[in-house]
C-alpha cells in the first residue's frame, strides 16, 4: 500500500547512495530531516558489552571439562593409576557408598540427579550400554539426556565401518534414563529401540531406557 | 574393565549424580551459567525450584527438568510452567505416600511416586508398591520400574504385578531395573503386550536371568541397545548380533 | 597445541584450531563477531538485555556445532544465520513500546535539544517496533550498521532488489512516524 506521504524513488535513491538528493525543496529538506533523525537513532544503539564474552567462554569451558571426562573413560588404557591409590580409592568409594545407603536407609534424603538411578548398588558397578543410530545424512551426531544432564555436547557418537551407522557406548548405572540423540547440533530426535517414548513437558517426547545391572538385556 | 577404570567410572557416576552425594545442596544459579543461560532465564526457572524446595518437595528434578529446557532451548516460560506442573506432581506423589503418624519417605521415594501418577498408576497403586517394598531404595526403584512398564504399554494391573512379584522373588534392588528389558524383550520376540500382560497377571512372571554376577566385561560389549532405524536415515531394520 | 596466537589468523584458522581441541581461541571469534553484529542485535531487538541473551545463545549453539560449517571461512554468514534466528526468538519478548504522551515531560524542558533527540530517537525506535521483523532487520543493517546492498545480500543470502524494498518500506514506515508526531 503507497502512502501519499511515501517517497519518491529519488528520495531513496539518495539515501542508499545511489544518486542525488532530491532537487524539490520539501523534498530535501524532508530527506536531511530524515537523515539527522535516523543517525541519531543510530548514534544511540549501543554495542553489546565484553562481558559477554565472559559469559560465553565460561560456558565453553564448561563443555570442555564434561568432554574430557567422557572421552578419557571411553578411551582404552588412556591412564594408568598405581595400583595402591586406586586400591586406596576404592576403599574410599565402597565407604563412602555404603554411607549414602545408610543414609538414605534412616530416611535422609539428597536429592538425586538427573536419573532417579538406585544408588551405589552393592559395588555401584556401572554398565556399558551402546547407543546406535542410523543417519547417513549426518555431519555430527551426540547423545543428550538425564545422566549427561541433558548436554548436547558432551557425549558424541562415531561413523562405524557400516555407512550411516553410528555408535557410542557410554557407563550407565542401573537406573531410569530419558534421552535424545541430536543431529548436527540441531535435530533432537527420538530412539526407536528404546524401551519407550514419554512426554518431556514440554510438548515433546523424550525415549525412555531403563538399565539393569546387565544393562540392556535382550536375548 | 581394570580396576582404575571401575573407581573412576564410580566416580563418575557418582559426580554425575546418579549416585547420590550425601546432601550438598546444589547450585542450580551455578549450573545454568555455567551453561551460558541468562539471568532471563535463570531468575524465574530458579523461583521455580526454591518454590519446590519451600514446599519441603524434592528440587532435584525440577532443577533437573530446567537444565533440560535450557538445553533444548525450550522458551523461559515454557519451562516455568513445565516446572509448575512438575511441583504439582510432586506433590501428588507425596499425598499419595502419605501415611498418617508416618514421616514422609525419603524424596527419591516421592520422586518416584510423581513419575509412576504421570504415567496413569493410581495413588492405591503407589500405596501399595511402597507399602510392599523392602526398603526405601527398593520403593524407590519400584515405582520407577512400574512408570516405565506402563510406559512400554503395559496396562496398570500387569505393572504393578510385576514389580511386586519382583519384590517377592527377593530381587535385588538393582534387578528391578531389567523389568522392563524382558518385557520388550517379549514383545521383541512376537509377544503382545495384552498377552504380557495376561501372562504376568496369571502368575507367569518375566523372564529374567538368574541374580545377575558381574556387570559388563572389561573392553567387551555387553547387551547394548540394537541399532535403530532412527535418524534422518532410513530404516534398515537389520539386528545386531 | 601449536604455539602463536589466535588473534592473528583468519576466522577459517581460528576454527581449525578450535576444532583441533584448543577451545580458548574460540574467544576470538565471540570478540570479534560481538564486536562486528552487537548493533545489530540491540538494533533488531530494541533491547539490549534481549541482544545480549540472543547472542550469548548464538555463540553456545556456534560452538556446539561447529563441526557443522562447512566453510570455515565464511564463519561470519553461517554465524549469522544463527545470531538471526536468535534475535527472532528473542524479539517476541520485546518490552512493549511506551507511547510518546506517556512520556513524562517537564514543560520547561520541551525546547530543549537534547530531549528532543531523544523523543525523535524513540518515535525512530517506535516505528521500526511495528514492522516486519524483515524490514526492521533490513533497516538495522542498512542505517545501523552500514552494510552496502551487496554486503546484506551475501550475509542474508537474498536478493539485492528484495533487500532495498524493504529497506525502503522501513524508511517509509520511519518517515510517517516521524511526521506524525513531528
Amino acid at each position: 500500500m503507497t502512502h501519499q506521504s511515501d517517497w519518491r524513488d529519488e528520495a531513496h535513491r539518495y539515501l542508499d547512495g545511489d544518486g542525488p538528493p532530491p532537487t524539490e525543496v520539501r523534498q530535501r529538506e524532508a530527506v536531511e530531516r530524515f537523515e539527522t533523525a535516523v543517525r541519531s537513532f543510530a548514534e544511540s544503539v549501543p554495542s553489546l558489552d565484553a562481558e559477554l564474552d565472559a559469559r560465553v567462554m565460561a560456558a565453553v569451558r564448561f563443555r570442555v571439562r564434561r568432554r574430557r571426562d567422557w572421552r578419557w573413560f571411553l578411551t582404552p588404557g588412556a591412564m594408568s593409576m598405581r595400583p595402591a591409590l586406586a586400591a586406596a580409592a576404592a576403599v574410599a568409594l565402597i565407604a563412602l557408598s555404603s554411607a549414602v545407603t545408610m543414609v538414605l536407609d534412616r530416611g535422609a534424603s539428597p536429592n538425586t540427579g538427573g536419573a532417579i538411578a538406585v544408588p551405589a548398588v552393592s559395588g555401584g558397578a556401572t554398565v556399558l550400554v551402546r547407543f546406535e543410530l542410523v543417519a547417513p545424512g549426518a555431519h555430527h551426531v551426540t547423545l543428550a539426556g538425564s545422566f549427561n544432564e541433558w548436554d548436547a555436547s558432551s557425549i558424541a557418537f562415531t561413523p562405524t565401518a557400516q555407512a550411516g551407522l553410528w555408535s557410542v557406548t557410554v557407563p550407565l548405572a542401573p537406573g531410569r534414563y530419558q534421552y535424545l540423540f541430536v543431529v548436527d547440533g540441531e535435530r533432537w530426535i527420538p530412539d526407536p529401540e528404546a524401551h519407550a517414548q514419554v512426554e518431556d513437558e514440554f510438548g515433546q517426547k523424550n525415549s525412555l531406557l531403563v538399565v539393569g545391572p546387565r544393562g540392556v538385556v535382550r536375548s | 574393565m581394570n580396576g582404575a577404570r571401575w573407581v573412576v567410572a564410580l566416580a563418575l557416576a557418582m559426580r554425575m549424580g546418579l549416585v547420590p552425594l550425601a546432601a550438598q545442596e546444589r547450585d542450580v544459579r551455578r549450573e545454568l551459567a555455567e551453561r551460558g543461560a541468562p539471568a532471563a532465564f535463570a531468575d524465574p526457572v530458579l523461583a521455580q525450584v526454591e518454590a519446590t524446595r519451600a514446599a519441603g518437595l524434592p528440587a532435584g528434578p525440577v532443577a533437573d527438568k530446567a537444565l533440560e529446557g535450557w538445553a533444548k532451548h525450550v522458551p523461559m516460560q515454557r519451562v516455568v510452567m513445565a516446572l509448575e506442573q512438575l511441583r504439582t506432581r510432586l506433590e501428588a506423589g507425596r499425598a499419595a505416600l502419605a501415611v498418617p503418624g508416618r514421616p514422609t519417605p525419603p524424596e527419591p521415594v516421592v520422586t518416584a511416586a510423581a513419575e509412576a501418577l504421570a504415567q496413569g498408576l493410581d495413588g492405591d497403586d503407589v500405596r501399595q508398591l511402597a507399602a510392599d517394598a523392602p526398603s526405601p531404595e527398593a520403593g524407590a526403584a519400584g515405582l520407577m520400574v512400574a512408570a516405565s512398564l506402563r510406559a512400554q504399554g503395559l496396562e496398570q494391573a500387569a505393572a504393578v504385578r510385576a514389580v511386586q512379584d519382583g519384590y517377592r522373588r527377593g530381587l535385588e534392588t538393582a534387578q528391578l531395573y531389567e523389568l522392563p528389558s524382558a518385557v520388550a524383550d517379549l514383545t521383541r520376540r512376537g509377544m503382545a503386550v495384552t498377552d504380557v500382560a495376561r501372562r504376568i497377571m496369571e502368575g507367569g512372571g518375566l523372564p529374567l536371568p538368574p541374580t545377575a554376577g558381574a556387570p559388563g566385561q572389561a573392553g567387551g560389549r555387553p547387551g547394548g541397545v540394537p541399532p535403530g532405524p532412527g535418524g534422518q536415515g532410513q530404516g534398515t531394520g537389520k539386528r545386531r548380533k | 597445541m601449536a604455539g602463536g596466537s589466535a588473534t592473528q589468523l583468519d576466522d577459517a584458522g581460528v576454527v581449525r584450531r578450535v576444532l583441533g581441541g584448543d577451545a580458548e581461541a574460540f574467544g576470538v571469534l565471540v570478540n570479534r563477531y560481538r564486536s562486528a553484529f552487537g548493533r545489530y542485535a540491540v538494533g533488531f531487538c530494541g533491547d539490549s538485555d534481549l541482544a545480549a541473551d540472543a547472542m550469548q545463545e548464538a555463540f553456545i549453539r556456534a560452538y556446539d556445532g561447529l563441526a557443522t560449517c562447512e566453510h570455515p571461512d565464511r564463519f561470519g554468514a553461517w554465524f549469522f544465520r544463527i545470531l538471526r534466528n536468535q534475535c527472532h526468538n528473542h524479539a517476541t519478548r520485546r518490552k512493549t513500546h511506551t507511547p510518546l504522551e506517556d512520556v513524562p515531560l517537564a514543560a520547561e524542558h520541551r525546547a530543549d535539544d537534547r530531549v528532543e533527540r531523544s523523543e525523535i530517537r524513540a518515535q525512530v525506535e517506535a516505528a521500526l517496533g511495528h514492522l516486519p521483523a524483515e524490514q526492521r532487520e533490513a533497516f538495522v543493517l542498512r542505517h545501523v550498521e552500514g552494510w552496502s546492498y551487496t554486503e546484506m545480500a551475501t550475509l542474508l543470502g537474498e536478493r539485492e532488489d528484495r533487500l532495498r524494498m524493504r529497506v525502503h518500506r522501513a524508511r517509509d514506515a520511519v518517515r510517517r512516524e516521524l511526521e506524525a508526531h513531528g
